[in-house]
């Protein structure tokens, strides 16, 4: 990856973006800069900021250019960073935080890598709000009519294998309790509102 | 030995052998898994990024029925375990959430007091019940097969609760006293690729081939997480156009390897289920069976 200079006495900086987005702000601004994370992360290679240079964007306050940027998107939640980190930073936390601000501000787009993984998620939850469990085969429907309809023929083979084999059933299985899981998704709503992502 | 279960959505469908694989190998182990009646998902990665606070509340109901049964409890799938031990870990870590938490459980007339103890199979199986004894139960020995003892990420990672984060061992011990042997496998905790199988195949493809590559002298890969699995066994069409060699390479879960050798019937194994074939392993175990009772 290229690197890119900013200028840091004239950017638009926002000095509360660390407070915002990690768990544990005052660890994230004693990041080192050694890139240990980095050189752990499976995904680096495909991302255009690396995750090291990433807590750097976060520390300085450049907001805008770490929404933008596809890093978060890619991060699956391997943890390597995370446990390798010497400053003991929650990297991985700090990863999905970011998700979480990005869609609140409705960055993702449908056609790209943000807004494929924040439908899948969606879609994901979706069907657990529903039914109390997931119904595999109907998120899996929903995201790829939502993202890519071509992408379900191409995912058709695998899914006529699984069906074959019996691994996927049309009929949901539901939580008997379903009013808990609507207290459960209405009450995190509520205690989240207006409070930070 | 009782233990309270938690199977999660995974093991209902593309998982299923692993449920039943997981019982049938605990019966014969004389333990028994109680399954926590109307449980929910633990949210998965999903949670997270849709709401903090719902990853924290989805899994903690779970919690909050299993600790009224009184034992300890046990994932099968990575994820779900990491996610009700992050319950009790962002309890300790943050006062406030625990009100919180009270208040969404009331609702469902229900408390939980953060203490439970979380477990995966692996843990239970290699720790608890020992390698030695399930080495004593094995009918069958896996002389000259070769394993890549897959551990993926959420098993170790972040908390380290029964095993090394980078090179764990549990598995690899479990495997060998069954009479395999395990490959050198340095890539046993990367990535599978996750959710980005399905949203950016191109990289799913790319991590996979990393983890199979080093594979390719193995017998099987086996492994402890479900969407791992999947992950692993269901594009190694795409996987083999990368690395340039037939790619074949049955996945199993680590109860059908453990299962195998105790000789356990195919209703407990499941193998036929898998998109590529491990009939292999099941001859290879009964080859040395019938050597044994000559
Ligand atoms: S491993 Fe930790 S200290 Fe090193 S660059 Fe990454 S975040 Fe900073
Ligand atoms: S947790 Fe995310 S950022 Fe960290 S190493 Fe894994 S993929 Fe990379």
């Amino acid at each position: 990856m290229a690197e890119k200079a900013f200028n840091l006495t004239r950017e638009m900086l926002d000095h509360s973006f660390a407070e915002t987005v990690a768990p544990d702000r005052e660890k994230l601004l004693t990041c080192i800069q050694c890139g240990t994370c980095t050189a752990s992360c499976p995904t680096a290679y495909a991302m255009d900021y690396t995750p090291r240079q990433l807590w750097r964007l976060i520390q300085v306050g450049l907001r805008e250019e770490v929404l933008k940027s596809n890093t978060y998107w890619l991060c699956t939640n391997c943890y390597s960073c995370t446990i390798r980190c010497p400053r003991g930073i929650s990297l991985t936390e700090t990863m999905a935080a970011l998700k979480r601000l990005a869609i609140a501000q409705g960055l993702e787009k449908p056609s790209t890598i943000q807004g494929r993984v924040a439908r899948f998620y969606r879609s994901f939850m979706d069907s657990v709000r529903r039914h109390g469990r997931l119904h595999e085969s109907e998120f899996l429907i929903t995201y790829f009519a939502h993202t890519n309809p071509l992408g379900l023929a191409g995912q058709g083979r695998l899914g006529f294998n699984l069906c074959r084999k019996g691994k996927i059933s049309l009929a949901p299985s539901e939580v008997k309790k379903r009013g808990d899981i609507a207290a459960i998704f209405r009450k995190a709503q509520e205690l989240e509102a207006g409070g930070a992502p | 030995m009782k233990y309270t279960y938690f199977p999660g959505c995974s093991l209902l469908n593309t998982a299923k052998e692993y449920d039943v694989s997981a019982r049938a190998v605990m019966r014969e182990l004389d333990s028994e898994l109680v399954e926590i009646p109307d449980w929910n998902c633990c949210g998965a990665t999903a949670a997270d990024v849709v709401s903090y606070l719902l990853s924290l509340f989805l899994p903690a109901r779970n919690l909050a029925m299993a600790e009224g049964m009184g034992q300890e409890v046990v994932a099968t799938c990575s994820s779900c375990f990491l996610n009700l031990y992050r319950v009790n870990k962002h309890l300790e870590q943050n006062p406030e959430l625990k009100g919180q938490l009270d208040i969404v459980l009331a609702e469902a007339g229900l408390s939980y007091s953060g203490n439970l103890r979380v477990r995966h199979l692996l843990d239970v199986i290699a720790n608890d019940i020992g390698v030695k004894a399930v080495a004593k139960r094995a009918k069958r020995r896996f002389a000259g097969i070769k394993v890549a003892p897959y551990y993926g990420c959420q098993v170790v990672r972040p908390y380290a609760e029964f095993d090394g984060p980078d090179l764990p061992m549990s598995m690899d011990r479990l495997i060998a006293a069954l009479g395999a042997e395990t490959i050198p496998y340095p890539v046993k905790t990367r990535c599978c690729g996750g959710v980005l199988m399905t949203t950016q195949k191109s990289i799913g493809v790319k991590l996979v081939a990393d983890i199979l590559e080093p594979a390719r002298e193995a017998d099987c890969v086996v492994t402890v997480c479900p969407l791992c699995q999947l992950n692993l066994e269901a594009y190694q069409r795409e996987v083999a156009g990368k690395l340039g060699w037939p790619v074949r390479l049955p996945i199993l879960y680590f109860t059908q390897f453990i299962g195998l050798a105790f000789g356990l019937p195919e209703k407990d194994l499941q193998l036929s289920s898998h998109l590529v074939s491990a009939e292999k392993l099941r001859i290879a175990g009964s080859r040395e069976q019938v050597a044994e009772s000559r």
